[in-house]
């Protein structure tokens, strides 16, 4: 059932939308069927060499997957750090909030490059390059501002009475964050994750300097910027696209299916 | 006792910032100020040749009208998602985040395609007889720009969307019912309540953007430097005093734009407010 | 402050808590370079036979264009990664000044000398020689007509049509002089004055409009030519059969290129700095390897002998093959390390007024 009646001018003018974002697919796919030698459009016969290439090229595999592992990591970590600092600083006093919120903002109006630099020495002296968890704790520490940002927004927003009233009406500390705070804020949670998830997978400079020896996927996609591009990159795009798509078909079943089975 | 438990929320997030944020780049940007003693020179040399404040400026431009397109076309795209059932909201997100997933030099590739000399508008208007040679729509701070917000969009509609989900419809109806139009009920009802989701988004757009410069590179004209080019550019020629003493500036720049940014933002909202009356 | 200090070690020790001990590993030759193709041919070609002639197996770490800061950085921070490294042209003589580079010890290198001199640096051994040449689409050309030199370049009326250089001073006002008729073993000693200078960009001043694009990456460079976006631009001579066999008319003008050569080089405090030499005798002396590596990039070193492995036609797309290094002139990295600081800043300020 519609909640409301959405205009018809208000579909069209999305559906525009997101063929203005999802539009370079179009490129991209027969692109990286093709068989020539550069990124050339259209694409002058079908072949699979790229799709090859990619998977006979262990660096290549390895990339995606260490970007994989960095990305999740660096997001469980910043999602979890941030939240619980944005809801202490919409607890904190007044004069508190602000200060407090901007040097939490720190990281991302510090050019990446110093930072990068910075995390390496640290590495150096620990003897941690070529570390994965030491990366990801580096990306999570630069998501880490967009995931307070986002959750702070709606922490703002919730009724602060409904975890009072839970706790008049008897719950605990921990019980009424949970039954009243917390649900409320998951999209919001959910969209920092999303955010700080790819903050760590596209970012390239603090890997640049981390990464001795293994590389991430940035990485190895950037190494051809020196001589050409050829149509790996593209292939690479659809894979990521047609595989997060399939697990979202998967999940969304396998959630329908829990749904009936626990439905009476 | 509250006073101990904030603390100790917030302990992570000091310790990840302390540990991999400013203990390392403390050190670096006291090491380039103090050279060896506290010195002006730089910020001096900074300020007389114009290329530096150019630039700056020319960056924070770039990045407001990116983040301002942005949050206008943007705010209806996650309104729309928002009014649909909850089921096929997450479709639809997951729809919004695709493009994330290609990588930005692609990006930049379908964008040649397209607008290029030999691309396939050029290919059309010719073909339609619209033009004679080849119109040059490439290397201008517009395809900056619309490439930009391609990269930036799918950012700013999920900030606003996830501000968007508490707001209870039934609030919407009933300025309806009351004879609201359905104007005035977006302005008194909707737009207050997912403003400050969507000013966060706006700030996060415009100070992500502030540090971008392979898509101006690439895309962009012989005037569309970006200052984090300059910055690279000293960095690796091993100018590290001159490098920070950029990166200070652009740190208080940035700074301040974002506050003047949320106190526009409020001043706009509250005149917005006052018109729907 | 001071906590800060004492914070720094007590951070690390608590990260190799977190993340493991790191590895301790022996008979491994760290070796940095370029990623992507290069990395590729490397890995296919010369480090296999390092591992055969030494026993020793090899880690390459793709780094790009920072190396010079991550020695910096190491150096200071007293831990060395690096065995071995590519230094590219201009990062030569920033290594050579700042004292990042060990010497090469020529007595264990190559003792019979069989090296041309030309291969051989006081901190490097050449392991590869490449151009910035001007490449020309052939089919958008007018009829009968291909330029032949800089000044064809500036030649607005003969040769319409967008160009692209890139956007740095070096290897661009060079051109500019040569256009304006500078003799090519003079180019840098005008440079060098500020009435030269003044020359050079009063010639770009010429072009500025039909320049729609400055390149900055040599991958942009093909890919504008590949898509037809400009008709001439430099590029590195390295990708220019990759085009032609994609189908692309296209041809290099060897005329004014400037040529440059890249080393392999040792970094102060290496960990294996004899292994390491043993290392550059694979790299650069071996001219059967070379052989097989210049078949992926045409960038050849002075390996001896390396030209009689080539058929004639194989030779003439080598930037060092006699008639082609004529025809160019030597970039001088030391010329541009000196003053590439003043002058990029007088670049930038002229692109963006």
């Amino acid at each position: 059932m519609r909640v409301m009646q959405t205009s018809r001018m208000l579909a069209v003018y999305f559906w525009a939308m997101v063929v203005y974002l999802i539009f370079p697919i179009l490129i991209v796919l027969p692109v990286s069927f093709s068989d020539n030698e550069l990124l050339r459009f259209p694409p002058t016969a079908f072949s699979l060499r790229w799709y090859q290439s990619y998977f006979n090229d262990p660096v290549w595999v390895d990339a995606t997957l260490i970007s994989f592992r960095v990305a999740v990591v660096s997001m469980v970590i910043s999602t979890t750090a941030g939240t619980l600092a944005a809801l202490a600083i919409n607890a904190a006093p007044k004069r508190l909030a602000g200060p407090l919120t901007y040097g939490a903002t720190l990281p991302i109006v510090i050019p990446h490059i110093f930072i990068a630099l910075g995390v390496f020495i640290l590495a150096i002296r620990s003897g941690l390059t070529d570390n994965e968890m030491m990366l990801a704790l580096a990306h999570a520490a630069v998501a880490m501002p967009f995931v307070v940002l986002i959750t702070s927004a709606a922490i703002r927003q919730i009724d602060p009475t409904i975890a009072r009233a839970a706790r008049v009406l008897g719950a605990g500390p921990l019980r009424a964050f949970r039954v009243a705070t917390l649900p409320p804020l998951i999209p919001a949670i959910v969209a920092a994750a999303i955010f700080a998830f790819f903050v760590s997978f596209d970012e390239l400079i603090i890997a640049q300097f981390l990464m001795k020896g293994s590389e991430t996927l940035p990485m190895r996609i950037w190494a051809d910027l020196r001589l050409d591009f050829n149509p790996t990159v593209a292939a690479v795009s659809t894979l990521l696209i047609v595989v997060t798509s399939l697990a979202m078909g998967v999940a969304e079943t396998l959630r329908r299916r829990a749904a009936r089975t626990l439905a009476p | 006792m509250k006073r101990i438990s904030l603390i100790w929320l917030l302990l992570p997030a000091v310790l990840l910032l302390a540990a991999f944020i400013v203990m390392p780049t403390f050190d670096l940007i006291r090491a380039s100020i103090f050279d060896p003693d506290f010195t002006f020179k730089h910020f001096q040399r900074l300020v007389e040749r114009g290329v530096y404040i150019d630039v700056m400026w020319r960056t924070v431009r770039v990045s407001l009208i990116v983040a301002v397109i942005c949050t206008i076309v943007g705010y209806p795209v996650a309104m729309f998602i928002n009014l649909q059932p909850k089921k096929r909201q997450v479709a639809l997100l997951f729809l919004i985040l695709i493009p994330m997933w290609m990588s930005v030099l692609i990006r930049t590739f379908a964008w040649i395609v397209v607008l290029g000399r030999e691309g396939l508008i050029n290919d059309l208007m010719i073909g339609l007889g619209m033009t004679d040679g080849p119109v040059q729509m490439l290397y201008t701070s517009g395809t900056v720009i619309t490439a930009m917000v391609q990269i930036m969009l799918p950012i700013q509609i999920i900030t606003c969307y996830s501000a968007m989900t508490e707001i209870d419809l039934d609030l919407m109806r009933a300025a309806r019912v009351l004879g609201a139009r359905r104007w005035q009920a977006l302005t008194r009802v909707y737009l207050p309540l997912s403003y400050d989701g969507t000013l966060t988004g706006l700030v996060i757009v415009f100070m992500m953007s502030m540090g971008f410069f392979i898509t101006p590179a690439l895309l962009g004209g012989r005037q569309d430097m970006m200052i984090a080019n300059l910055i690279e550019f000293q960095v690796q020629h091993l100018n590290w005093s001159f490098a920070a003493a950029i990166g200070i500036v652009l740190l208080v720049l940035t700074v301040s734009m974002i506050l003047l940014l949320r106190w526009t933002g409020r001043f706009a909202f509250r005149r917005l407010l006052n018109v729907g009356r | 402050m001071t906590y800060k200090l004492k914070l720094m070690p007590a951070a690390a020790v608590t990260l190799a808590l977190l993340t493991g001990p790191a590895l301790a590993q022996d008979k491994v030759l760290t070796i940095a370079g370029s990623g992507g193709a290069v990395k590729d041919a490397t890995e296919q070609i010369f480090l296999p036979a390092f591992t055969e002639a030494t026993g020793w197996s090899t880690k390459f770490v793709a780094a790009e264009s920072n190396i010079m800061l991550e020695v910096e950085t190491m150096l200071k921070a007293g831990n060395m990664l690096y065995d071995a490294m590519e230094v590219s042209a201009s990062a030569y003589p920033t290594g050579v000044q700042n004292g990042f580079l060990a010497p090469i010890d020529y007595a264990l290198l190559d003792p019979d000398n069989t090296l041309p001199e030309a291969a051989k640096k006081e901190f490097g051994v050449v392991a590869a020689a490449y151009s910035t040449v001007l490449v020309q689409r052939l089919d958008k050309n007018p009829e009968g007509r291909k330029m032949e030199s800089w000044a064809d370049f500036w030649d607005l009326e003969t040769f319409p049509g967008p160009r692209s250089l890139k956007r740095q001073p070096q290897y661009t006002l060079e051109f500019a002089l040569l256009a304006d008729g500078v003799a090519k073993d003079e180019i840098y000693e005008v440079l060098g004055t500020d009435e030269g200078l003044d020359r050079a960009f009063a010639k770009l001043d010429e072009i500025k409009d039909s320049i729609p694009v400055w390149w900055t990456s040599g991958a942009q460079s093909v890919q504008l030519l590949s898509d037809g976006e400009v008709f001439y631009s430099t590029t590195y001579n390295g990708r220019v059969n990759k085009l032609q066999e994609s189908g692309i008319p296209v041809e290099i003008m060897w005329n004014g290129g400037a040529l440059h050569t890249s080393y392999v080089g040792i970094p102060k405090g290496a960990p294996n700095y004899e292994m390491a030499h043993e290392w550059i005798r694979v790299r650069t002396m071996r001219p059967e390897l070379e052989a097989e590596y210049v078949k992926f990039l045409p960038y050849p070193n002075f390996a001896p002998g390396l030209f009689d492995t080539m058929t004639e036609e194989q030779a003439a797309q080598m930037p060092t093959f006699k008639a082609n290094a004529d025809a160019q002139f030597v970039a001088d990295e030391e010329f541009w390390a000196a003053n590439i600081d003043r002058i990029q800043e007088r670049f930038d300020e002229w692109l963006l007024f």
